[in-house]
Parts: C-alpha cells; structure tokens; sequence
C-alpha cells in the first residue's frame, strides 16, 4: 500500500474515534462533524509531512485537535445570542453535572485536552507531548494539575 | 481512577452521527484533490513504476472481499458502503496517472453489476488513454518532431469519483474519467441506486409521472437565463444541435438536499467552455 493509501484507511477505520475526540473538546454534532472532515483534508493534502508512518495516530490527533482549537476560537468571535428557555441546537444530552465526565469538560481547555487523552484515548505521555506539541514535564505538570482539580485520588494511579 | 471508568465509559458511548461516513469522505476527496494541485506537475517518480503498475492492474478486481480488503473495514449496519478499492498516483512513459476508484460493498447483484461496470469503464478508459498517447507521440515523430521537442511532455489521466449524497438505502455518485494534454475531456458517469429494493432510481423516482416536462421546463429557464445582455449564449439553439430534451439515458445526480442536478456531456449541448452544463431541477 502506498502511503495515502494507508493513511486514507487509517482515517476511515478511525474516525468513530475521531468524532468522539472533537466532540469532547466541542460538544456540538455539527461543529465536530466540520473539524473531522477539516483534520481529514489537512491530513491527506500535507500527508508529505507524516515522515514517520508508525507516528499517524499522534500526528494526526494533532491535526484533529488543531482543527478544534480553529473552531473554538471563530466561536469566541462569534457571540450566540440563545432565546430564554431556548435548547442549544445540534447538542447531544450532557452527563449530569456530578459526573467526572462533567468535571472534566469545565477543566481549562489545555488541563482537559491531557486528562482526556491521557484516561479516554489512553495515550502515553510522550504520546500527548508529541499531539500538544509540549515537552513530557509540562504534559505532566498539567496531568497532576487537572487530577487535584478533579480531587481524583492518585494513590497508586498509572499516569505515565 | 476507578471514576475513570465511568467517564470513559461515556466517552466511548458519545453518539455518532449517522453523516459522520460522508463527511469523512467528503474530506478524503477534497485533500487528495488539494495534495495534487499542490504537488502540481512535480509528480514523484516511483522507482520499477511498470512493475508496480502491472500488480494494480491485474489486482483490479472490485470483488466485495478486495473491497473490504482495500479498506480493512467491516460492514457497519446500513446496507451497503462506497469504498475507495483502488488509488493510486503513478508516472509510466510520460503518462501521470491519478486514480481513485469506488467500488461498493454490498450483499446485492446491484453492487456486483455497478462495481462490474465501472471497471469495465475505467479499463476502457486507461487503454484509450495509452492509445492516445501512442498515436500522439508517432504523429509528433512522423511530422518530424525531434526528441529534445518531446522530451517533458506529459500527459495526465484521472479516474476520480464523488459521493452527492448518501442515506441508509440510497447513494447518489459520480464517476470522473479523465484526459488531459493538448486537449482535455472529461466523461462521467452517474449512479443513483437504491439498495433496499436493489436498483437504479430514475429522474421518474425522484421528479414523478411528469419528469420530463418538468426537467425540460426547468433547464430551458436556465438556458435562456445564461443569455447575457449582448445575445450571446455558450448553450447552442436547439436547431443547431443544442437541448431538444431530456430522456432515459440523461444523466443525474441528487445532492445532500435532495435537489436533482440533472448533467450533460461536454460538448453535447454547449460550446466546450461551458465544461460540463448541470442544471438543478427546482
């Protein structure tokens, strides 16, 4: 198989993982569905720079979370103004307020891109240095940081 | 960390939405298309590129196991699925080839009679297109072109597809067949099947009893649209070869919204800059 071959099945087979990766940083169907489809063409239209074709979970989780980041920061340039009693639209339920879940998603944004990768995606933490482009210290300063925050024990955790 | 469990658990149990597949292949056509027009003519060489390219050939099969093969992807509920099984870049003796083949997988004889069909079309395509080329480059010699004159000429061939819209039972799709040199033509081919009755859908299925007055009616107010304040039109009068009507072999797609985009031949009712004339049907 070629190159863009393999990359090209390796965006089909993973992009229920994918899907899910955006919508825990977005929570909005429509919005996720766009950053997938944008990782995915970023992804083949500068496949050139996946050197190494073992790294293309971690690049390409990169490009996906890039693609968040882009839409996040339209949708601060952009104030919603919701109508009272109004649902948000495009949402799926959220857990309830109690939940870890919950807890996570009010995390600041790069303390909650580690815990999630690091407990839901369950990369390594070179894994997540590699994605958010830090060194290992820092992705490790922000796991500990987010862990007290949530006030999950760490007694015995595996965290690297 | 046993909490995590839980929330992982509800990570992993985030709904997909049903247009994820689409979408996803919405953005695999778009950056393949992009990554050629960014590599432009700077098309890499591969090392024993016949050899290669002999295997694909013979391996050109778009039997549902290759199919599936080709993707590494199992069937996912929904009753079928368009997959890339063959894509390829390759150069052969001043030929660029740029292929990107659908197949579909399904358990239908619809699938096996499409699949069939467009293999024989796109063989079809790549013999005409190296007979083009031979003829071409003997022309050139015979009239008395020299090899430093030839030397860098290349010619491009495209076999390329678009899905317009899909759903659980149906998918609307285009087949692009591509030539391109000193002159340029493009075929396509539509496919709108429906694979809970295993079948075509016609313009009938979509427009009812009166498709034909309605498509009529619809492209001949978009025809004497395209006339611009000087007179001038690309599309040709109807005495002059240009559009009488639309039959059973006229071609159409359906797009996400539903609207059908009726299209037809370069060539066939306008002058050849108009490309490819498509007229949505409202």
């Amino acid at each position: 198989m070629t190159k863009e071959e393999t990359l090209t099945s390796f965006l089909i087979e993973t992009q229920a993982r994918s899907y899910r990766l955006a919508y825990s940083v977005l929570h909005n169907r429509d919005e996720s569905l766009d950053a997938v489809q944008t990782a995915v063409c970023r992804a083949l239209e500068h496949q050139d720079s996946l050197r190494d074709p073992g790294a293309v979970k971690t690049w390409f989780t990169r490009i996906l979370m890039n693609a968040c980041n882009d839409l996040l920061r339209q949708r601060s340039r952009v104030v919603p103004f919701p109508e009272n009693g109004e649902e948000p639209f495009g949402e799926d339920p959220e857990p309830s307020d109690e939940t870890l879940a919950r807890r996570v998603d009010a995390l600041p944004r790069e303390m909650g891109t580690v815990i999630k990768l690091r407990f839901y995606e369950e990369l390594t933490l070179k894994e997540i240095g590699e994605v958010t482009g830090q060194n290992v210290n820092t992705v490790k300063s922000r796991l500990y940081a987010g862990l007290k925050r949530l006030r999950v024990a760490m007694e015995g955790a595996e965290i690297s | 960390m046993n909490e995590f469990k839980n929330a992982k658990e509800e990570y992993d149990n985030t709904p997909i939405p049903a247009g994820l597949s689409e979408r996803v292949q919405a953005g695999i056509q778009e950056g393949k298309a992009r990554y050629r027009a960014r590599r432009g003519r700077t098309v890499r060489r591969w090392g024993a590129t016949a050899a290669c390219f002999a295997i694909l050939l013979a391996g050109l099969n778009l039997s549902p196991t290759l199919a599936k093969a080709a993707a590494g992807v199992p069937v996912l509920g929904g009753l079928f699925r368009v997959l890339t099984v063959i894509s390829y870049d390759a150069s052969d003796g001043g030929i660029n080839y740029a292929v990107s083949v659908p197949g579909l997988e399904a358990d239908s004889t619809l699938a096996e009679r499409v699949n069939a069909a467009i293999q024989e079309k796109m063989d079809a395509h790549l013999a005409k297109a190296r007979q083009d080329w031979d003829d071409y480059r003997e022309a050139f010699f015979a009239t008395g072109g020299t090899e430093e004159e030839w030397a860098g000429r290349e010619m491009d061939v495209i076999v390329s597809y678009e899905i317009k819209s899909q759903s659980e039972t149906r998918v609307s799709f285009v087949v692009t067949l591509g030539e391109g040199w000193v002159s340029s033509m493009e075929e396509r081919y539509y496919y709108n099947l429906d694979f809970s009755e295993d079948r075509d859908l016609t313009l009938r299925d979509y427009l009812g009893e009166n498709w034909v007055e309605t498509c009529n009616a619809a492209i001949e107010r978009q025809i004497a649209d395209s006339v611009d304040e000087e007179g001038f039109t690309f599309f040709f009068a109807p005495e002059e070869g240009g559009f009488t009507t639309v039959d059973e072999t006229t071609g159409f797609y359906v797009r996400e919204d539903g609207t059908v985009v009726v299209c037809f031949p370069e060539y066939s009712i306008a002058a050849g800059a108009a490309g490819i004339p498509e007229f949505p049907i409202n």
